[in-house]
């Protein structure tokens, strides 16, 4: 499982379910993976390719859903959400339909392909769609389980899946309802990351250890809703707060946080990591386009430690 | 007397409804509306539409999508005057407290799903059509759409769709009123040839008077037993605003309730109709 994508970890588990429950249907918009060949092959009348036609995927999704089918659109993530956002919004958000919208390529994970094919903005959109639930799995095992989760929702849900094999965080087990986890626990501070930025926050956290800060890192996989007193704790036990996001900072994790310490009146000082008002044109890799937005470990390290240090407590 | 008089009726009083709904209201899309009175009653009470007001969710009712979700008034109105709901509901159109708007509510009885963005009905009636194809059921599925709601893209995405799938239980009725919302629909963004597009988009396509009830009940008839394996288009020709001399074909009537002298006009207008007709006992006797 550590060597497998998150969307085989999550297509090989819901063709497992599939198998037993003959309401399970994926719709794609011509996009595949090695495991939905496997559906597509054995299921096939469980698997629809609606062509690159990402509103008539959602359409289609809601009538399926609204005749008691289980449904899941699966596309890259830009056109999972921005393309046909309206009609995710009246059709699904908007009528409380339980179906699970599944995008591939979180962040920049589409490192050869250009801003077309980033996912910058989709967490701010998507987390304004009133009954809309966000999962963002931190590693493949995680993926695999959402599966499960999804599938015995009955409202709208949004999955947001990385493209690239990521090592599992951590093996030990966690309450998957609670919607995050913690990776450490320190107490001169508290990253908060998602998805991909799970384990840079980790190696984020080893490194300010070495500078003698000692940082809890808390996994946040469910991005809404969010658990608004866990965090109001977390954040007024951590005394400041960072938060890295592999995101545009307008209305993603960074955003949300502060929205959510503001609402309860708690006056701690949060750090948002994440891409600045910007697209990127830039290739030769994913490492190199965190970098140039200031999203490697090293600098990240740097920008806390400076300004952890100017701080006033 | 023909042997449609009483549907003919049926329609006026409708139209009339519909009209003081919107009055009362100050807004509604009247002339939206007046386009497919003859359809709607076709369909709801020509024996078209396998349908239960008492059992709204019936699991093999026919799925009726008004995707046109703008001309709603004149669904509620069918649905209300069927016995979905009370006829208090009608009164409350637009209204604080009210059950329902301008554009169409799924929470509704007897209303499938929510519209008023147009170019999704479709989507959602080919994934019923498909849906029951799977799960073997035998209803049908018939979506009203506007004709200038064929201006949305994803419309011609769930044609090349639906006639691929081969979906023979889908049924498109298009309301061809000629007109957008601000314009004839041939001079913003030419529809035309529109029989020729749905055929080439793999539908079987059948164009009609969409007032004429022989017209209709021909299109609509034996869709149970049609053996092509295609969806059926109707092209259903219309007048937007059907009925009211003064708003019938004209732009800027669109979206627009009358009020005042022009009120008391339209009023007037359908009363005459009405008085030549025989009076029908399926009066809904509701006073806006």
């Amino acid at each position: 499982m550590t060597s497998t994508t998150m969307r085989d970890a999550f297509f090989d588990r819901l063709y497992q379910l599939a198998w037993n429950d003959r309401r399970i249907m994926v719709v794609a918009a011509d996009m595949g993976a090695p495991s939905l060949d496997k559906f597509r092959r054995d299921l096939s009348t469980q698997f629809l390719n609606v062509g690159i036609a990402e509103q008539t995927m959602v359409t289609i999704a809601t009538g399926l859903a609204l005749s008691g089918k289980k449904v899941y659109t699966y596309a890259i993530m830009p056109f999972a959400t921005l393309r046909c956002y309206e009609a995710i919004k009246v059709n699904i958000a908007l009528m409380n339909i339980a179906v699970t919208i599944v995008g591939v390529g979180t962040g920049f994970s589409y490192d050869d392909s250009g801003p077309t094919h980033h996912s910058t903005e989709d967490l701010s959109v998507m987390r304004a769609l009133p009954n809309m639930t966000i999962y963002c799995p931190s590693d493949s095992l995680m993926a695999a389980r959402f599966a499960d989760l999804t599938y015995n929702l009955n409202s709208p849900c949004y999955v947001r899946l990385d493209r690239k094999v990521l090592p599992a965080v951590d093996r030990k087990d966690y309450d998957l309802s609670s919607g995050y986890r913690f990776l450490l626990n320190g107490e001169n501070g508290c990253l908060l990351a998602t998805g991909n930025m799970a384990p840079q926050a980790l190696k984020v956290a080893r490194k300010l250890h070495q500078a003698g800060i000692r940082v809890s890192v808390v996994d946040i996989f469910r991005l809404k809703p969010l658990q608004e007193k866990a965090f109001v704790e977390i954040a007024k036990k951590a005394g400041w707060v960072a938060t890295l996001e592999e995101h545009l900072l307008a209305g993603g994790l960074g955003s949300a946080i502060i929205e959510l310490l503001t609402d309860h009146q708690l006056r701690v000082p949060v750090k948002r990591f994440g891409v600045e008002d910007r697209y990127l044109y830039e290739y030769g890799g994913r490492n190199h386009i965190q970098n140039m937005c200031g999203l490697s470990p090293e600098v990240i390290t740097m920008e806390i430690k400076k300004w952890v240090k100017d701080l006033r407590f | 007397m023909n042997t449609f008089s009483h549907l003919e009726h049926k329609a006026q009083l409708l139209r009339r409804t519909v009209l003081r709904m919107c009055i009362g209201a100050g807004t509604g899309h009247v002339t939206s509306s007046f386009s497919c009175v003859e359809l709607l009653v076709a369909l709801y009470y020509g024996g078209i539409l396998r349908h239960d007001p008492k059992n709204p969710g019936w699991e093999n009712r026919d799925r009726f999508i008004l995707s046109k979700g703008q001309a709603s008034p004149i669904l509620y109105a069918v649905l209300c005057d069927r016995g979905f709901f009370p006829k208090t509901w009608l009164k409350t159109f637009c209204k604080k407290n009210g059950r329902f708007g301008v554009h169409l509510q799924h929470d509704v009885p007897g209303v499938e799903v929510t519209t008023g963005s147009l170019g999704y009905g479709l989507g959602i009636g080919a994934g019923m059509a498909l849906a029951a194809r799977l799960n073997r059921q035998p209803f049908l599925i018939f979506v009203l759409l506007g004709d200038g709601e064929c201006h949305e893209g994803s419309v011609w995405e769930t044609a090349m769709f639906a006639g691929h799938q081969e979906l023979n239980n889908l049924v498109a009725i298009v309301d061809r009123n000629w007109l957008c919302a601000t314009d004839f629909t041939e001079n913003c963004v030419r529809l035309n040839p529109l029989e020729r597009k749905w055929r080439a988009f793999g539908w079987d396509v059948r164009s009609i008077d969409g007032h004429s009830f022989p017209h209709i009940f021909k299109a609509l008839s034996g869709l149970r037993l049609r053996e092509r394996n295609q969806p059926l288009a109707i092209i259903a020709n219309t007048v937007k605003g059907k009925g009211i001399d003064f708003m019938e074909n004209q732009p800027l009537w669109h979206g627009i309730a009358p009020q005042g002298k022009e009120a008391r006009e339209a009023l007037a207008c359908l009363k005459k109709i009405i008085r030549t007709e025989k009076k029908g006992e399926n009066d809904i006797n509701y006073n806006a």
